[in-house]
């Protein structure tokens, strides 16, 4: 579904993706961790090319991302992409969110898109909150609208970047049952996220970066028993000892 | 001698009248058009296309660096000799459409620039064109920021608008010249000229504040 081969990227000089190499398949759960600066939201921004690679290539769906002539209005659509902060359009209602893209690029009819973004936001749990502005809904309710946002496309992938880094700890399980659910349908997921519970309870592989390379893959089990590599012993040291 | 001047004043009025329906003309129309052309320019100085920007960029600072009285008569008198042969009316009207298109390009601008760029992110994502995260994602949260400072941009525009009676155009500040002539009262005189132009600025001052207000207030919701 998703194929990274010899994949490089820079900003300027610094490498922040460094030989890249990893498939995904359809209906798989990776989560992405690693220090801050590891290259792994750059990672996953590549796969709908938000950020641009310099080398290598990049295949999500049969189609060749790392090819400029690609047009990437049609892979976009099949990307449900969440944002650390949420990204809600303010000027808009929950239901106006939702159905946007489904109205304007997948030229779904009005009412339609509106039934459908109904059912979606009765999913994330949030029916009664259509006609609610984002200022108004807490921050796990934006993220779980960001969410039906993506869902509204009915995309074959879904990427989250950092999906409950900002949010306040009380609000984080009501945003990650809907993406373990998610998981559960079979959605293709990549998930860059500490949230070692999430990933246990889901993920098929996690993947390690640092300084912009892969330095392991592993089941979550193996990897938070038992990591292979020095700089995850550390990493994770750093992370579970709270 | 005072309430001769008056009543002659007031025999003028129609004459007033004329003018300030001139300098109604001559802003209305320059408004019109230098607001289409100041968003299309003020949207492409806000995108990615490094010469376009940058040539805009160049043309506004000169416009903004320059006497609009020096435009005028640049458009006026200077053209001819190329070939561009022009009345007063459309000279005025040209002259002042690029200084109203000038300004508003920058507060466009502005307006775009101030819109976090998750929400163009966000709407990238998403598979929405160009055109359309500008037109359904940017520009209606931009034109928050872009409304009250454009009012209040077209009140100055008004008055600047006096300055084309240097080139013949008869509008109110011309009349004011042509009756002090007649009737040397010049503070009667112009005191009228002023109010004629405090009646056309004076709801666009308000217009400015209800929607600075109002978009305050939006803002803080959001």
């Amino acid at each position: 579904m998703i194929s990274f081969k010899n994949v490089n990227k820079w900003f300027g000089d610094l490498h922040v993706l460094n030989n890249i190499n990893l498939e995904v398949e359809k209906g798989e759960v990776v989560v992405v961790c690693g220090p801050s600066g590891s290259g792994k939201s750059t990672l996953i921004r590549c796969i709908n090319r938000l950020e641009p690679i310099q080398e290598g290539e990049l295949i999500v769906d049969d189609m060749k991302v790392h090819d400029k002539k690609t047009n990437m209005t049609q892979i976009r659509a099949e990307i449900g992409f969440i944002f650390q902060s949420f990204n809600l359009y303010p000027h808009m209602t929950a239901l106006g969110n939702v159905t946007i893209a489904p109205i304007k690029v997948r030229k779904v009819k009005k009412e339609e898109a509106e039934k459908l973004g109904q059912q979606t936001l009765e999913r994330v749990g949030l029916g009664g909150k259509a006609g609610a502005y984002p200022a108004q809904l807490s921050g796990g309710q934006q993220q779980r609208v960001a969410i039906a946002r993506g869902l509204c496309m009915r995309p074959k992938i879904m990427l989250f970047d950092e999906p409950t880094s900002a949010l306040d700890p009380e609000m984080i399980n009501e945003v990650l049952d809907v993406m373990v659910d998610l998981a559960k349908e079979g959605m293709t997921m990549i998930v860059v996220t500490h949230e070692m519970g999430f990933a246990r309870e889901v993920a098929k592989r996690v993947v390690f970066m640092d300084e912009g390379q892969i330095i392991e893959i592993a089941p979550p089990e193996k990897f938070f028993t038992k990591p292979k590599s020095d700089r995850a012993k550390l990493f994770l040291s750093k992370i579970l000892t709270h | 001698m005072w309430s001769f001047y008056f009543s002659e004043l007031i025999h003028s009025l129609p004459f007033f009248l004329k003018g300030l329906w001139m300098t109604v003309a001559v802003s209305g129309l320059s408004l019109i058009m230098g607001t289409i052309i100041g968003f299309i320019w003020g949207i492409i100085r806000a995108s990615r296309n490094k010469i376009l920007r940058s040539l805009i960029g160049a043309w506004v600072d000169l416009i903004r660096g320059t006497p609009f009285l020096v435009q005028v008569f640049i458009v006026f008198f200077i053209l001819p000799g190329i070939g561009i042969e022009l009345e007063a009316f459309p000279a005025a009207v040209i002259a002042l459409t690029n200084l109203a298109a000038c300004f508003i390009c920058e507060i466009v601008a502005g307006g775009i620039l101030a819109v976090p760029s998750g929400q163009r992110e966000a709407a990238r994502a998403s598979g929405l064109s160009a055109y359309q995260q500008l037109r359904y994602i940017i520009l209606p949260q931009a034109m928050r920021t872009i409304l009250p400072p454009l009012v209040g941009q077209y009140v100055l525009l008004v008055k600047d608008s006096s300055v084309v009676s240097a080139i013949g155009v008869v509008d109110v500040t011309r009349v004011g010249w042509l009756t002090v002539q007649r009737i040397p009262e010049g503070i009667m005189v112009f005191g009228l000229v002023g109010i004629l132009y405090f009646v056309i600025c004076y709801p666009l001052i308000n217009l400015s504040n209800i929607l600075e207000r109002r978009m305050t207030v939006v803002a803080t919701k959001l």
